[in-house]
């Protein structure tokens, strides 16, 4: 990265607001988010909350359409394994995105730009953390220039 | 290899005379030397255009989906990797195992033409011949001499499955290939050594190559829904802007659809008119399937599950950064 580059995203951060997408499973990562908010806790209004039926619903073109038009970081939330709703679509989420996200790195995106997550109902606590952790690594890393199409601006 | 290639029109010729097989899928000799393409026939005289040889590398299998769609029986030569194509077919329920009859060919390994262009052999080159492990370009002006393994594929130099998998009738005597799997995963590792931003320029640059001929997918053996999401237009999959993120997007998501079903046969990257090097996204999906679920070779034993449409309680959860409860 030239000096110039360099500049330009310490500029960039100071004043850089991430936007995160969280795919939350329904039954137990969007209630542990609904749960954070009737405790109180913070966590940051950039992440942008998608509900989905399970996490096993989350196909790997979701991820790449987010990181295309403008997501600087996507989350996956779902049940713990063992958890799941459908008894079983955790164990095929846990597989298919340990894959993805391998191959993800694999062509040049940073690994903390994409995370999967075991939250439960009851982990209000967890899903904060998890959101501000996410933001948190995101921000240090500036705004995502992989995979996005220019012309999605924000 | 000009014995076998008799046996081939011989046993093509006698399959469609005593009606055995409606119809013959095999390779046809075309204008150039390296210019080994696949015939269709139906016609018993036919048969004499028949061949084998060391650019017959074209996977047949893929084109029983379409031929199968009329109610005749086919007949088809396979190879080591042509074989596992046929199964990861039959497993996805693309072909029926009793209407084609399968010629089994034991592949001594094929050479690629773009090797031989880069050595600058190709100029009036009339005939290549191998055998064993030598193979002589003839020109003109005489002949010269190499090692195979000079000019094979790269697949070919890597390849555990020389004899196939699935015949009715094998051809010639089943050959032993001592490739060590050492080197198998020596491009991906290359690639996995880099920075991500040194991985990203380097994906960027191949895929801005690419001119969406979706041949990668078209001549793919695990690639074969009857309707794929990129050629629905209504489903806003596939963007016509002229963009890097919409080819990075398409190899993705085309590596990923592949991921356990990929039988590593190569022919996406063989096909490809821009050179993009797409088997190096297959083999890092094989590298961690490997890793992480156990060796799975695609089409070898169709009644394995592939590792995506199933799971263990035990597997590895690289994921679980927190003890349980979160608190």
């Amino acid at each position: 990265m030239s000096l110039e580059n360099k500049q330009i995203s310490s500029e960039n951060t100071s004043n850089f607001k991430p936007l995160i997408v969280a795919f939350c499973c329904n039954w137990c990562s969007y209630a542990g988010a609904d749960l954070a908010g009737t405790s109180r806790l913070n966590y940051p209004a950039n992440v942008k909350i998608i509900k989905v039926p399970c996490s096993c619903r989350v196909n790997p073109n979701f991820v790449l359409r987010a990181f295309q038009r403008g997501a600087d970081g996507v989350v996956i939330a779902g049940c713990h394994p063992g958890d799941c709703h459908y008894t079983s679509g955790n164990y095929y989420t846990r597989r298919r995105f340990t894959l993805m996200k391998n191959l993800l790195e694999y062509v040049g995106l940073e690994p903390e730009r994409f995370k999967v997550d075991w939250i439960s109902a009851g982990e209000g606590n967890k899903f904060a953390a998890v959101m501000n952790e996410a933001l948190e690594q995101v921000h240090k890393l500036g705004p995502n220039r992989k995979l996005r199409d220019a012309r999605w601006k924000r | 290899m000009e014995k076998i290639a008799n046996k081939v029109r011989e046993t093509a010729r006698l399959a469609l005379a005593n009606g055995e097989v409606n119809k013959i899928l095999g390779w046809k000799k075309g204008d150039f030397w390296y210019d080994s393409y696949p015939a269709f026939i139906t016609e018993e005289e036919g048969t004499a255009s028949l061949i084998w040889d060391s650019f017959c590398v074209a996977n047949l299998s893929k084109y029983l989906i379409e031929q199968l769609k009329e109610d005749i029986k086919v007949g088809v030569f396979l190879k080591g990797c042509d074989a596992r194509a046929f199964n990861q077919l039959l497993k996805d329920n693309r072909v029926d195992r009793d209407k084609v009859v399968i010629y089994g060919l034991p592949c001594p390994g094929m050479i690629d033409p773009e090797k031989v262009k880069k050595a600058g052999l190709a100029k009036g080159l009339l005939d290549v011949q191998k055998s064993e492990d030598e193979v002589v370009f003839i020109t003109k002006e005489g002949e010269q001499k190499f090692s195979a393994r000079e000019f094979a594929y790269d697949k070919c130099l890597t390849c555990q499955y020389p004899n196939p998998v699935v015949y009715d009738e094998l051809l010639a005597e089943e050959v032993e290939r001592n490739n060590t799997t050492e080197y198998f995963y020596q491009d991906v590792e290359e690639i996995e050594k880099m920075s991500p931003d040194e991985r990203f320029a380097y994906w960027v640059e191949q895929f801005s190559k690419c001119i969406r001929c979706n041949a990668c997918r078209n001549v793919c053996p695990a690639c074969s829904c009857e309707k794929c999401i990129f050629d629905n237009s209504k489903a806003n999959v596939a963007g016509k802007a002229k963009v890097d993120s919409e080819e990075q997007f398409f190899h993705i998501v085309r590596a990923y659809h592949v991921a356990g079903r990929c039988v590593d046969c190569g022919e996406c990257s063989r096909v490809c008119p821009v050179g993009i090097p797409l088997a190096k996204l297959n083999r890092k999906i094989i590298k961690d399937i490997t890793e992480f679920y156990g060796e799975h070779n695609a089409g070898v034993n169709p009644s394995l599950d592939a590792p995506l449409e199933t799971f263990k309680l035990e597997d590895i959860d690289p994921f679980e950064t927190r003890a349980k409860g979160g608190k």
